[in-house]
């Protein structure tokens, strides 16, 4: 007699251990998963969630334990089996073939055929569309994904999994490429998939989506399962307490509001229909927050600003000095650091040590007679993998098998590292774990303090407001209002309002 | 204020970069029509364009596969060889066999050779470039073995597959014709060209969408060398015999053609219909070389010549 998951459950894992060179991933995770529900996930980066998922979805093989999904024991040999099993995923990491069209990678490996083998990429081609429309995506499934911005990959992942028909749908951090537009959107694709009986594993590191979405909540820690929670009888401190081991307290570490010298000063600046004059000036001590609703030119500007999609006219000065920058190697010269929101496809050296990721932006430091000091260099990676808590088996891991949040932690290191005195970071703490996220404003604030700016590009509301001295609202490619913040903290509503263009209160919720 | 245009600004305005190797190849053309006279001449003509073009064609399209699935093969010259001296031989013994016996041998032999290329890349995970140049040594020394120089002995049935006709159309033509076709259906519209590309382009991605890379690796070698036989046939029809020399310079050729036509060496980007417009330009570029006598020397650095100006153009647009 073959058992069977219990009445009313769909998935259930016991004793799932999983480990890899160096690292036990997963430590007998035991978790269960009803028939129906949106069962969140969450724990710090490093806690293993993503792994146990991939065992999920037949990426890796548990080491031991058992997998009961509704009809018995299963073990997914590779994804295809899950698939066919009724487990879909939105995998954390990008997994779309570039240079493939939409339909193309929708149906990828599951392409439509007939006879022989041959596809039939019209009825993917219009599957697709269907799909796209159903859900409300305006794109064309002709469409190549490197033409994409990140937020419409992200979105071609949805559908991806969408088109799958699956009892079990797992989203790892699927919000963390969207903006609230399409997150909101999401969330009502998960209600109708959740109405017609489908579990929803949902992993995030926003926790207000969690309340906002979650009928349930585990959290994970260091590989194993630290409990289960009903979301309407917990609090988000209860589960940061779960994650963390620890209260977290001064969430936001406070200004010493010492503006200093000017650093960076933009006048007029323009490109094409996205940025439609933008003035403002960045000194040394401030962080300056930059926010709006997407689309309303904030990654545009950082992207003029480190050369990356260069402005068509308008003023640039660093330290007093006119610049024309053209090039990202120009930004680099005048002292300018920059990490992209693309996280997933840039700046990470995927075979190479993380030891090597932290330190190439800056080698030159730690030459000694045109030689590589091993020994200066190791120091200083260690140092920066111990500040900000990036969980590696050893500083020589392959930087491409750490967990996304650690990925994401190891980028902001390498620049760190490097003490730009303007440094350009577009949402610093998306996908990191709450921990981790005061960690980061706190070297933010040291290195503002130590003679630097920051120009930070974030859609994350408290953020903006808990860690900005001076807050700019863009709104259709201007700068709809500067926000000083030395009398006293402001208001979600008053940047929405900026945002928005009318008075805020008076329309929807407050999206964040 | 004027601009240089930049590079990469000049190959847009040239048109999609996907038509670059058919302006290539209509400048080449034009500019041996007017450096030699000899060009033009109707045997000439013929040769270029219908005859030279489908030994190296065929094994420009089994390395086409082999490369946009990620991989390379450096064999191909070696195998071409080992497989005509092979023909030549047991047609030297076997006089009366059917030409439709020793076409289904060579295939066979030819799938076996890429399935033992496919396990070494695939299942032994040595790296392609590796592989091959090893498996390139081992072909030929086998072929020296077989065969120490020349064999002819070809029988006129045989032949028929390079030298016949079917209502005035050269045989060869439309079996290459037949064959291009299908490489580019298969590429363009079968799962298993999906699988190909996709593999080529990001393995990890591939795999996680549930394509067993290492198999998909294993099959583009697999259908690359029986792609590599068709290319053995149709020499050692036309030539009539077979030798441990006659692949000599396939391998770089064939890789310097689909470059040329657009297909990209980290694999993933490339087309049949581009590879073949390069087989095309090589075949166009020996046959002015010959016509207007160069020395050896000069013909070989103007080919490394063209090759760099390819590969920096298709650099160029990949980055655009
Ligand atoms: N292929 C691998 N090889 C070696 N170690 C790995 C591999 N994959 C994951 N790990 C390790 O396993 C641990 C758990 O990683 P996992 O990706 O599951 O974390 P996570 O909970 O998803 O974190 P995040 O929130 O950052 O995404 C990490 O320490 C990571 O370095
Ligand atoms: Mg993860």
């Amino acid at each position: 007699m073959s058992k069977d998951v219990a009445e009313g459950n769909v998935l259930e894992l016991t004793g799932i251990t999983k480990r890899f060179p160096g690292v036990l991933a997963l430590d007998t995770v035991d978790m269960v998963f009803r028939k129906g529900e949106v069962h969140a996930l969450v724990g710090e980066n490093g806690a293993g969630k993503s792994t146990l998922m991939k065992i999920l979805s037949g990426v890796y093989q548990a080491d031991s334990g058992t997998i009961l999904f509704s009809g018995g024991s299963v073990v997914f040999r590779n994804p295809s089996q899950a698939q066919d099993a009724g487990i879909a995923i939105i995998f954390q990491e990008f997994s779309l073939i570039r240079t493939f069209t939409v339909a193309e990678n929708v149906f990828l490996n599951r392409e439509p055929s007939g006879l022989a083998g041959f596809k039939d990429m019209r009825t993917a081609r219009k599957e697709t569309g269907n799909l796209l429309r159903e859900i409300g995506f305006d794109l064309d499934p002709d469409a190549r994904i490197e033409d994409l911005t990140v937020v419409q990959q992200q979105v071609v992942e949805i559908v991806k999994a969408l088109s799958i028909t699956a009892t079990v749908l797992i989203m790892d951090e699927p919000s963390a490429a969207l903006t609230d537009k399409e997150l909101k959107n999401l969330f009502g694709i998960i209600r109708v998939l959740k109405a017609r009986g489908v579990t929803i594993i949902y992993i995030s590191h926003m926790l207000q989506e969690i309340f906002e979405i979650a009928d349930r909540a585990t959290v994970m820690k260091d590989g194993e399962t630290i409990g289960t929670k009903n979301i309407c009888e917990t609090t988000k401190e209860e589960l940061i307490r779960m994650m963390v081991g620890r209260e977290i307290k001064d969430f936001f570490p406070a200004s010493v509001r010492t503006r200093k010298e000017e650093l960076l000063s933009v006048s007029g600046l323009r490109k094409g229909r996205k940025l439609d004059g933008v003035d403002f000036s960045l000194h040394a001590g401030e962080i300056l927050g930059i926010a709006g609703m997407a689309g309303s030119g904030q990654t545009d500007l950082a992207k003029a600003l480190f050369g990356v999609e260069a402005a068509d006219s308008g003023e640039i000065k660093v330290l007093g000095k006119t610049l024309n920058i053209k090039s990202v190697r120009q930004a680099i010269g005048a002292g300018i650091g920059y990490i992209s929101e693309d996280r997933k496809n840039y700046g990470i050296l995927g075979p190479m040590a993380v030891r090597v990721n932290i330190t190439v932006a800056d080698l030159g430091r730690f030459l000694r007679g045109g030689v590589l000091s091993g020994k200066k260099e190791r120091e200083e990676a260690n140092k920066k993998i111990g500040e900000l808590g990036i969980k590696v088996a050893g500083m020589n891991q392959r930087a491409d098998t750490l967990s996304g949040g650690n990925q994401q932690k190891m980028l902001i290191a390498r620049w760190l590292l490097k003490k730009p005195r303007i440094f350009i970071i577009v949402e610093p703490t998306r996908g990191i774990d709450v921990g981790a996220k005061t960690e980061i404003y706190r070297i933010m604030r040291a290195l503002v303090e130590s003679g630097s700016g920051i120009l930070m590009v974030s859609s994350d509301l408290p953020e903006v407001i808990g860690i900005s001295d001076r807050i700019l609202v863009m709104r259709s490619g201007r700068i709809e209002g500067i926000i000083d913040q030395s009398g006293g903290l402001t208001t979600e509503e008053r940047i929405m309002s900026l945002a928005v263009g009318h008075d805020y209160s008076f329309s929807e919720g407050i999206p964040s | 204020m004027t601009k240089i245009p930049t590079l990469k600004e000049m190959v847009y305005a040239a048109g999609k970069p996907e038509r670059l190797v058919w302006i290539i190849l209509s400048i080449l053309i034009v500019v041996s029509l007017v450096a030699s006279p000899l060009f033009s001449g109707l045997d000439n003509l013929r040769n270029v364009f219908l005859i030279q073009p489908v030994g190296l064609g065929l094994a420009a399209l089994g390395q086409t596969f082999i490369v946009l699935a990620g991989g390379i093969d450096l064999s191909v010259g070696s195998v071409i060889s080992l497989l005509t001296s092979l023909a030549a031989g047991i047609f030297q013994k076997y006089p009366l066999m059917h030409p439709l016996l020793m076409v289904a041998i060579m295939l066979g032999l030819g799938a076996a050779i890429g399935a033992v290329n496919g396990i070494i890349v695939a299942r032994l995970r040595v790296t392609p470039f590796m592989a091959t140049l090893a498996m390139m040594l081992i072909y030929q020394g086998l072929a020296l073995f077989y065969a120490k120089r020349t064999i002819g002995g070809i029988p006129r049935s045989f032949r028929f597959i390079a030298e016949g006709s079917v209502l005035g159309v050269p045989m060869s033509i439309v079996l290459f014709g037949f064959i291009i076709a299908l490489c580019h259906i298969v590429l363009v519209r079968h799962r298993f060209g999906a699988k190909v590309l996709a593999v080529g382009s990001d393995p990890n991605v591939s795999a996680l969408s549930g394509i067993d890379v290492g198999r998909t690796r294993f099959l583009s070698y697999l259908f690359g060398g029986m792609l590599f036989s068709c290319a053995a046939i149709f020499l050692a029809a036309r030539m009539g015999g077979g030798g441990p020399k006659v692949g000599v310079g396939y391998d770089l050729d064939s890789i310097t053609a689909i470059v040329i036509g657009g297909v990209s060496l980290s694999g993933g980007t490339g087309n049949v219909l581009g590879a073949f417009g390069g087989v095309l330009i090589i075949s166009v570029f020996y046959n002015l070389m010959n016509l207007l006598s160069l020395n050896s020397f000069l013909q070989i650095l103007l080919k490394g010549l063209i090759l760099i100006v390819a590969v920096a153009f298709t650099s160029c647009k990949k980055q655009g």
